[in-house]
């Protein structure tokens, strides 16, 4: 069996299971955002469940839409603070940052757990060693009433990832080069793990990218085997009686095993609004950037605040240029702040927002309007997701964004900062 | 469970989510009919208006992608869609639509042969599908049983006040 299987079978109650099988499992949490928290309460509701199953394993993340920014959300938000204070629920972050930044930082996701969550991008959590994946709010109104929900066994595919990677390149790069390469729908319904020399030398900022984004190539779950990293990531953050490290079995617990070699791969870019359609950020002067999107659950960790502040130090952004920052949690925040980095960036033209989805929930700070060439750090180029559905998105590293904030056109980052001061 | 519908058509491959069922026009909740009026919204303007109850959609791969809002498979419950096919779809698509009680039905090549306003007529149970005005037929992939429950409970809504009822007669006939 494959660890996810293992874990998958765990929460099940049972030995084994085969992939394919459908099996009901209990998750150890289950993550509502704002609007999952609104939406789940009211089918919950409707449902007939009067209390939650388990108020322990709850946890309420307000990051899309905080602070409230329509009536509608400033209600639904107070009538969720009642709900949660009502069904004992303390596990609660208000304006604290995004969820799948919260997860691994605050230690709600440990190996060998299992976790579902109101948004695609819960597959974050996966960079543990955990299955983590999302729900429809329907789905999660269930899990939380019943205490379980159905899952089926998935296959897996293992990228393993060799090489070492160029100065400027991280882990966005290469995920578009895995999209560039097998499309958006590289693996529909499989699990993905990642291995690798390549796996093994990133911190897990980087690995949290590369399983996040493998919703966005149709993956089900994000997968890293728990090493040295990740012990160390977790030491403090959760009691390690709670870690279980499931093994995979052999080989053959693999549909595929995909070998990338990384050390070719450069700054690259998505263009609209398809993550398959990459180029090299070098080739890409032709496109004007009127607007930078620096955070979201793939670049709002310390390690993208402190590659920002590499490039933007002594720098300007383009006059025709605007950059909105909102960092991933709060303690990214306020660790950005004791580093000098989010100086750097202010000083360098950007603005920073409030800790959490900024304009990638599609409704604030920072939307395009129509025209407009936007760069962003974020998984999504979807049309109209940030703005106007007549803006362009393009969606590339931290590095990258930075740069091209600076120069006010798509450029790498090699284009305008040496190598030595990537080090 | 027996389904004869017009179709309509989306070819193109990775329609995502965003698409089908914008953001803007998310709501903490929705009046009956509010999520139909916007389904395709990104992509058709007059699709909601036109679509009726029993039509099918017939897409391209990897329909549904992106994010997990559930609007986008409730839009099309709403309008009264009876079936989805696609050579595939997302895994959290296909899910919600399942939850919905909506079939969404994974079926290579399907894309490639049927044109908008076709009658497409489709068996369940017995798993197969008839084109009607070209004269394709093919066999369905089989549907787990756990699928096909849910569904035919009309839902994961309709099935969670089942178990919530069994469970509350459970605990009054042990405390009689």
């Amino acid at each position: 069996m494959h660890a996810i299987s293992k874990i998958i079978a765990r929460h099940s109650g049972r030995e084994s299971v085969q992939t394919g099988e459908i099996v009901n499992v209990t998750p150890d949490y289950v993550m509502l955002n704002d609007r999952g928290a609104a939406r789940a309460r009211t089918l919950m509701a409707q449902m007939g469940a009067e209390r939650v199953w388990d108020p322990e394993r709850i946890v309420v993340v307000f990051d899309h839409h905080y602070p409230a920014i329509r009536l509608q959300d400033a209600e639904a938000q107070k009538k969720t603070r009642e709900w949660a204070a009502e069904q004992g629920i303390t596990k609660f972050h208000a304006g604290e940052g995004i969820g799948h930044v919260l997860f691994p930082e605050k230690g709600y996701a440990t190996p060998g757990s299992l976790i579902f969550g109101t948004d695609s991008h819960t597959v974050t959590n996966g960079a543990v060693g955990c299955v983590s994946t999302g729900l429809g709010h329907s789905d999660i109104a269930s899990c939380i009433s019943l205490g379980y929900n159905w899952l089926r066994v998935p296959e897996v595919v293992r990228f393993d990832l060799q090489g070492e990677l160029k100065p400027w390149v991280s882990a966005k790069d290469v995920i578009l080069r895995i999209t560039q390469q097998f499309g958006e729908d590289a693996t529909v319904y499989q699990a993905v793990e990642f291995a690798g020399s390549a796996v093994r030398a990133m911190p897990m900022d980087e690995r949290l990218v590369l399983t996040n984004m493998v919703i966005d190539f149709g993956g089900k779950t994000g997968y890293v085997q728990p090493d040295e990293t990740t012990f160390e990531f977790l030491k403090g953050r959760s009691n390690p009686d709670r870690w279980i490290i499931d093994e995979t079995d052999s080989d053959d617990d693999y549909a595929r095993i995909i070998e990338v070699d990384v050390s070719t791969i450069e700054p690259l870019v998505a263009l609209p609004h398809d993550l398959s359609k990459v180029i090299n950020a070098s080739d890409g002067g032709e496109y004007r950037i009127d607007e930078a999107i620096f955070g979201t659950c793939t670049g709002g960790r310390i390690e993208d605040f402190r590659i920002a502040a590499k490039v933007m130090k002594g720098r300007k952004l383009a006059p025709h240029t605007r950059m909105i920052v909102n960092p991933g949690s709060v303690s990214v925040y306020r660790q950005a702040v004791q580093e000098g980095l989010i100086d750097t960036l202010v000083e360098g033209g950007a603005v920073i927002g409030v800790p959490g989805c900024g304009p990638c929930a599609g409704f604030h700070q920072g939307m395009m309007a129509a025209g407009d060439n936007g760069i962003t750090t974020a998984s999504r180029n979807f049309r109209g997701r940030m703005g106007s559905p007549d803006s362009d998105l393009f969606v590339a590293s931290p590095a990258t964004t930075v740069a091209s904030a600076i120069a006010g056109r798509i450029v790498s980052p090699s284009q305008l900062v040496d190598a030595e001061e990537f080090a | 469970m027996h389904i004869k519908g017009r179709a309509w058509t989306f070819g193109q491959a990775n329609i995502n989510t965003d698409l089908i069922f914008p953001k803007p026009f998310f709501k903490p909740s929705y009046e009956p009919g509010e999520m139909a009026r916007h389904s395709m919204a990104g992509l058709s303007e007059d699709f909601a208006s036109k679509a009726k109850p029993g039509d099918v959609i017939v897409a391209g791969p990897n329909f549904g992608c992106g994010s997990s809002r559930e609007e986008a498979a409730g839009s099309l419950k709403e309008l009264g869609i009876a079936a989805l096919l696609a050579p595939s779809f997302s895994r959290l698509f296909t899910r919600n639509s399942i939850n919905f009680g909506l079939p969404s039905i994974a079926l290579p090549g399907i894309d490639q042969h049927v044109s908008e306003g076709d009658e497409i007529e489709l068996d369940l149970t017995q798993g197969r599908l008839w084109n009607r005005t070209n004269g394709y037929e093919a066999d369905l992939p089989p549907m787990a049983p756990e699928t096909l429950r849910l569904i035919d409970d009309g839902g994961i809504r309709a099935y969670t006040q089942r178990i919530l009822r069994e469970r509350r007669e459970a605990a009054q006939s042990s405390a009689s």
